[in-house]
C-alpha cells in the first residue's frame, strides 16, 4: 500500500531526449523536497533551481501547471514540461 | 571577424574550467577568442545538472588521482584524458542556442575532414563519424556571450572511464561497456594517428573556415588570468560547487 498521508519517498529516472532524474520527498499529495538531476540542456541553468523551487508545496496534480509557468521563457533539450511532468508523477507513483 | 587562438597546453581542470569562464566573463575587452588545450591530471567533468555522487565513483576517482569537476554547462559527465578539448566565446548568435551548435559544430566537421574522415553533427551536441560519437559538446550563455566547449576523442578507453564513472546497475556494466564501445570512437580506433599540436592548427583552421573568421594568436591581458585564478581557487576547486548537485 502507498501511503496517502505522512511523508513518502519516489524517484524515477525517465530517458527523454536525454536522461531526467528525478527524487523527491512527498507529504500526502504535495511535494515536500525536489532534486532533478540528468545530462539535458536548460538555459538559463540557474533555472534549474526556479523550477525546482516552484515546485515545492505544489499538489501532484498542479505540477503540469506549475512547470508550464516555471519552465517559460527558458530554452530547453532534452527535457521540456511534459517530460518532466512524466518523471515526477512515475516517482509519486513509486513512492514508498 | 577576427578570433584569437590560444594554443594551450594541458591543465588541471579547476584551472581549464575557471579559465574558460574567465575568458566568458571578459568576451567585451577580448573579442572572440578560441582555446585549444588539454587536461592533466585526467579528470571527470560532469553537466551543470548532474549529481556528482550519482555520476561517478568519488572514491575510486580519488584513489587513481582523478580530478571531479561540475561545469557551467548542461550535458553529460566526460572522461577527459586522451582529447583535445577546445572552448570558444564569442557574442551570442542570434536565435535557438540548439541551432548554434550545429554551426559551432562544423569547425570540428571541418577538422576531421582533413585528417581525411567524414563526420558529420548527430542529435544535440555530438559529431559522429561512422555512425560513432567523435566529440561531445556543450554550450552557455552568460555576460552577453556565448562559450561552447566540447572535446575531440584522440584515443578512448571505456574500460578505463568505467571505473570511474557510475553505471545505474553493476550487473550489466560489461554490457554497457559493449554498448559504449559500439557508440563512441576516436581518432585512433578510426586509423588516424596525428600529434596535439597538429590536431590543435587543424582545429583552428577547422574554426576559421566554419565561421569564416580571420584567425590570430595572441596571449590575453593578465586581467584575465587573475580572474581565472580567483574562479580557479573559489568556485571550481570547492565541494560546494562540484558537489552541489
Amino acid at each position: 500500500m502507498q501511503p496517502t498521508s505522512g511523508i513518502s519517498e519516489g524517484k524515477f529516472d525517465y530517458k527523454a531526449g536525454k536522461l531526467i532524474k528525478v527524487r523527491a520527498v512527498f507529504e500526502g499529495d504535495k511535494i515536500k523536497e525536489i532534486k532533478i538531476t540528468g545530462d539535458f540542456f536548460l538555459h538559463p541553468e540557474e533555472k534549474i533551481e526556479e523550477i525546482e523551487a516552484s515546485l515545492r508545496g505544489k499538489r501532484i496534480n498542479e505540477i503540469e501547471e506549475t512547470l508550464r509557468e516555471s519552465m517559460g521563457g527558458a530554452e530547453y533539450a532534452g527535457i521540456s514540461p511534459e517530460d518532466l511532468t512524466y518523471a515526477i508523477r512515475e516517482a509519486w507513483k513509486r513512492r514508498k | 571577424m577576427d578570433l584569437r587562438v590560444i594554443f594551450d597546453t594541458k591543465h588541471r581542470a579547476y584551472w581549464n574550467m575557471g579559465f574558460d569562464e574567465s575568458l566568458l566573463a571578459h568576451l567585451d575587452e577580448i573579442g572572440p577568442t578560441l582555446r585549444l588545450y588539454a587536461w592533466e591530471p585526467p579528470a571527470v567533468s560532469i553537466g551543470y545538472f548532474q549529481s556528482m555522487e550519482e555520476e561517478v565513483n568519488v572514491d575510486k576517482a580519488k584513489e587513481l588521482g582523478v580530478d571531479l569537476i561540475r561545469r557551467i554547462t548542461g550535458g553529460g559527465a566526460v572522461y577527459h584524458k586522451y582529447e583535445l578539448t577546445y572552448s570558444i566565446v564569442l557574442p551570442a548568435f542570434k536565435g535557438r542556442i540548439l541551432d548554434s551548435y550545429r554551426v559551432l559544430d562544423m569547425a570540428i566537421i571541418k577538422a576531421l575532414k582533413k585528417l581525411g574522415l567524414e563526420a558529420e553533427h548527430h542529435g544535440i551536441n555530438d559529431v559522429i563519424v561512422n555512425g560513432k560519437k567523435i566529440s561531445g559538446n556543450a554550450q552557455t550563455r552568460k555576460y552577453g556571450g556565448l562559450l561552447q566547449h566540447g572535446t575531440l576523442l584522440i584515443d578512448v578507453n571505456v574500460e578505463e572511464m568505467f571505473e570511474i564513472l557510475r553505471v545505474p546497475e553493476e550487473k550489466l556494466k560489461d554490457k554497457m561497456i559493449d554498448d559504449v564501445k559500439h557508440r563512441v570512437t576516436s581518432l585512433k580506433s578510426e586509423g588516424v594517428d596525428v600529434e596535439f599540436e597538429e590536431l590543435q592548427k587543424l582545429m583552428a583552421e577547422g574554426f576559421h573556415e566554419a565561421l569564416n573568421a580571420n584567425i590570430y594568436e595572441e596571449d590575453v591581458p593578465q586581467k584575465i588570468y587573475d580572474y581565472a585564478h580567483s574562479l580557479e581557487v573559489n568556485k571550481y576547486a570547492t565541494h560546494e560547487w562540484n558537489f552541489r548537485r
